[in-house]
């Protein structure tokens, strides 16, 4: 039997460590504009300290027999931020170069995206420090299940609910759903959102992000006085987010000017022929080599290209201090997670071009992961219409909200967000006090 | 003292006693439906009564003990539900007779709870924030093996509010290891409350009231209104009648009464008292000392402050030719012998300001499925589950010929009393 370890090669007979819970900045970093909002709303440090930590930090370590007959020992995580509005929601990781301070970091954000948004859970995030790509499907399998069986006293449908990520898809999402069940001895749907529709998912899932960030849009646009029609918009990204965006936005009779992906950025000034394109990009798996007419940019001057409205939906800090002077648009939209740098926020800011925050104009996705649970413990599911008008009250709502905090503290659309997710929370958890 | 003067002091003291009142209604509705002995125990009975002692370190460092209750009286349409009371007065007896209350209440709107009542003997206006929090979290620790979702549901009563709650649900969630908003109602909106739930009493009264104006034949034009009380229910209730187009004649408050005999501007009313604190120094309205209140001249009467308001010592003298409970137990039996002599109307209590335990209702729904309604759609059920109860208990007053509040025990109890029959008796 030989023993491995999935990130330093070590001597046969010694045993990897326990990994020291590392104190890195991602954390830190995410949390210092919320110290901000805190700040700005006159929270004394005794009410704010309690969201400055985590709830509960697990770290479980994950035996795996291996294909070949051999086992390998992973490490797993699981932080739950804040429970103040209810049981934690929160995506699982798999990466080889996972870190933990990155999930407090996103366990936190899930805090507060969650309560922007106004759906009843708290922040959670959870991880498997794997490189899923080179394990079989079985291992992968058995990893997730142990992984899953390990955290059971901790999970579950009111307790701590998973929602998919990127290298956790719904096949990842029904394996965890399937074990918990298990061991329950009943069905528990709930303890998993992002399930595949025929397993007590909803409809609406694919698409809720892209809805979101239409519903945002038009609702940012109807602020600006931007026109309801006829928008010159750039998306980066083309893929479940961007392409459905642009898709939906192109039918609404505005004209997606540039679209990209990880290839290749095309441009045309009168508009992109976003059916064609979708469809090459459906086949090729690239927008690469579509017919059509337009302009192939460098991907640098592509996000500076002049249009009405930009959504980067691809990558983290596309917008940064090196081109956040020559964009030439009217309104930032984030599809991405965080794709504006602090500092090109800064610049932005100064230049008067709005921003709306990741956290309100993404949040379509974890509004459809809420009405997941909610249709699970109902037993009952809805038809597409009822899904997508509760989702665009979800982010109408929202965005009322973030706008009345704008207008009181005359602050960023980002600051505004982030000042009422902090007040929610604080005021959910000075409700329920300090127990014991 | 003469034998007869202690006899009509015993008398006075039997009228002003809400729960023998109760009894009455309750034995009454029981010899309309011909109920027998044994199932008429059982449904006098409480099913379980929880006496605990709550040791808590008060904030100078010592140590006391206080007593609390939970009783449930019914559990067989459903879990117990009911309001804890933090007061000197608590005591059993009460504590007993209130949980029966609920379960007449929730049986006469049919929403699928028993009743049940809690209360702690103390003083909260001598106590800090942290003792009532201590105490809170002992209380609901100490009988929270009869507590639960499924269980036995607790509310709001007497000195307990959206705080006290926010406290029951942390407590029970943190034994139980995961969020249980269910547990209680009454919570603030931002962890599991319903929205309209502060209006419910208010609003469940002006549904009864435009009921009961359909059900004689009046207009809500042409309806002069006198409200006793300014405040959740009463202040409330005054607002929406007046805006379904009532013309509310009086309010009054602890201190005093108002008087406008073209009609009060009811949010003008309500913005001075929100302001000021009372009733006093609004300007558009007379003056009137609290005394004759009840009696002024209208069509409508709506109690909605305290018991025993409404007596056999002005009974005759009150003008309205309908009164609708807003208050629990305002009229006492006697006077509403000799209301219902005269042909007035009575909406009686367990049907009139049903509204609050109705949306409680609506919360621990919404609670359980984790989604939550707008205000729009709790209000229209509320009209719907309050005017469906009216009509029942106006068809039951029809069909055995009694007024609206033994009805109302007769619907109560039969319906509590044929799930019995239906479920039969255990082992």
């Amino acid at each position: 039997m030989s023993i491995q370890d999935s990130t330093t090669s070590l001597q046969p007979g010694e045993l990897p460590a326990t990994p020291p819970l590392d104190d890195e900045t991602p954390f830190a970093t995410m949390m210092a504009s919320f110290d901000v909002a805190a700040r700005r709303l006159g929270l004394g440090p005794t009410e704010y300290l309690i969201l400055r930590k985590s709830d509960r930090e697990i770290a479980v370590s994950v035996p795996v027999s291996l294909d070949d007959g051999s086992f390998d020992v992973f490490d797993g995580y699981r932080i739950q931020h804040n429970a103040g509005l209810g049981p934690f929601l929160g995506p699982l990781r798999m990466s080889a170069d996972l870190r933990i301070d990155e999930l407090r970091a996103l366990a936190a954000w899930m805090t507060w995206k969650c309560a922007v948004l106004n759906v009843p859970f708290g922040g959670a995030a959870g991880g498997i420090r794997m490189d899923r790509a080179s394990h079989s499907p079985d291992e992968l399998e058995r990893t997730v299940r142990r992984y899953t069986a390990s955290l059971l006293a901790d999970v579950g449908p009111e307790r701590d609910v998973f929602c998919p990520d990127l290298q956790a898809d719904e096949q990842v999402m029904s394996w965890i759903m399937d074990t918990i069940s298990r061991h329950a001895r009943h069905t528990e749907n709930p303890a998993v959102t992002g399930k595949p529709i025929e397993l007590a998912g909803t409809v609406g899932s694919e698409i809720a992000v892209a809805r979101g960030l239409r519903a945002v849009l038009r609702l940012t646009a109807a602020h600006l006085g931007l026109p309801r029609k006829g928008l010159s918009i750039i998306i980066q990204g083309a893929g479940t987010v961007g392409g459905n965006l642009a898709r939906l936005m192109h039918a609404e009779g505005h004209k997606i000017v540039g679209l990209s992906d990880v290839n290749v950025a095309l441009f045309h000034p009168d508009g992109l022929d976003v059916p064609a394109l979708l469809e090459h990009n459906q086949k090729h798996l690239t927008l690469k080599g579509a017919e059509g007419t337009y302009e192939e940019l460098d991907p640098k001057d592509f996000i500076t290209s002049p249009c009405d409205v930009l959504v980067p939906c691809a990558v983290a800090n596309a917008v940064h201090s090196n081109n956040a002077e020559r964009i030439t648009t009217k309104l930032i939209l984030e599809g991405a997670h965080g794709p504006v740098s602090v500092r090109a926020d800064r610049i932005l800011d100064d230049r008067g071009i709005p921003v709306v925050p990741d956290i309100l104009a993404n949040g379509g996705g974890v509004v459809l992961s809420y009405f997941e649970w909610v249709q699970n413990r109902t037993g009952l599911y809805w038809i597409a219409d009822v899904v997508e008008k509760r989702q665009s009250r979800f982010l109408r709502e929202a965005w009322d909200a973030v706008r009345k905090v704008q207008d009181e503290h005359d602050v960023s659309l980002r600051m505004a967000a982030n000042m009422l997710a902090v007040q929610r929370v604080a005021e959910a958890d000075h409700a329920r006090g300090v127990y014991a | 003292m003469s034998t007869v003067s202690m006899a009509a002091n015993q008398a006075k003291q039997d009228e002003f006693n809400p729960f023998k009142s109760m009894a009455k209604g309750f034995d009454t509705a029981a010899d309309h439906l011909g109920l027998d002995d044994g199932l008429r125990e059982v449904l006098r009975l409480p099913e379980r009564e929880l006496k605990v002692s709550l040791p808590v370190m008060m904030d100078n460092g010592s140590t006391r003990v206080f007593e609390g209750y939970r009783v449930q009286h019914n559990f067989l349409r459903g879990p117990c539900k009911g309001g804890i009371r933090f007061d000197p007065h608590v005591n059993i007896d009460e504590v007993r007779a209130l949980a029966a209350w609920m379960t007449w209440k929730c049986s006469v709107v049919n929403i699928p709870f028993g009743g049940g009542k809690g209360g702690v003997i103390c003083d909260p206006r001598t106590m800090s924030q942290g003792e009532l929090e201590r105490l809170t979290r002992r209380y609901t620790a100490a009988i929270m093996d009869i507590l639960g979702p499924d269980r036995d549901v607790p509310a709001p009563d007497m000195n307990t509010g959206e705080q006290t709650m926010a406290w029951i649900m942390d407590t029970y969630s943190m034994h139980v290891r995961r969020t249980t908003t269910a547990i209680v109602t009454g919570k603030p909106l931002n962890i599991g409350g319903s929205r309209g739930r502060r209006e419910a009493t208010g609003r469940g009264v002006m549904i009864s009231a435009n009921e009961a104006l359909k059900m004689i034949g009046m207009r809500p034009e042409d309806t002069r209104v006198v409200v006793q009380g300014s405040g959740n229910v009463g202040g409330i209730g005054a607002l929406l009648l007046h805006r379904e187009g009532y013309k509310i004649v009086s309010l009054s408050d602890m201190y005093g009464t108002v008087y406008n005999d073209a009609g009060l501007d009811v949010p003008a009313v309500l913005a001075h008292l929100n302001e000021s604190g009372r009733l006093e120094g609004y300007d558009e309205c007379e003056h009137l000392p609290n005394a004759g209140q009840l009696e002024l001249d209208c069509d409508l009467l709506v109690p909605a402050a305290t018991e025993n308001q409404i007596t056999s010592e002005n009974a005759d003298r009150i003008k309205a030719r309908l009164i609708v409970e807003g208050a629990n137990g305002p009229c006492t039996a006697i006077a509403s012998e000799i209301l219902t002599d005269r042909g007035v109307v009575i909406v009686p209590d367990i049907l009139a300001n049903a509204g609050g335990v109705t949306v409680s209702y609506f919360e621990w729904v919404q609670d359980r499925m984790g989604y939550f309604w707008t205000e729009e759609i709790v209000n229209s059920r509320l009209e719907q589950i309050m005017v469906e109860a009216f009509q029942e208990v106006a068809e039951t007053a029809r069909k055995y010929d009694v007024p609206m509040r033994t009805a109302a025990y007769i619907l109560a109890i039969d319906r509590v009393a044929s799930v019995y029959k239906l479920r039969g008796v255990f082992a």
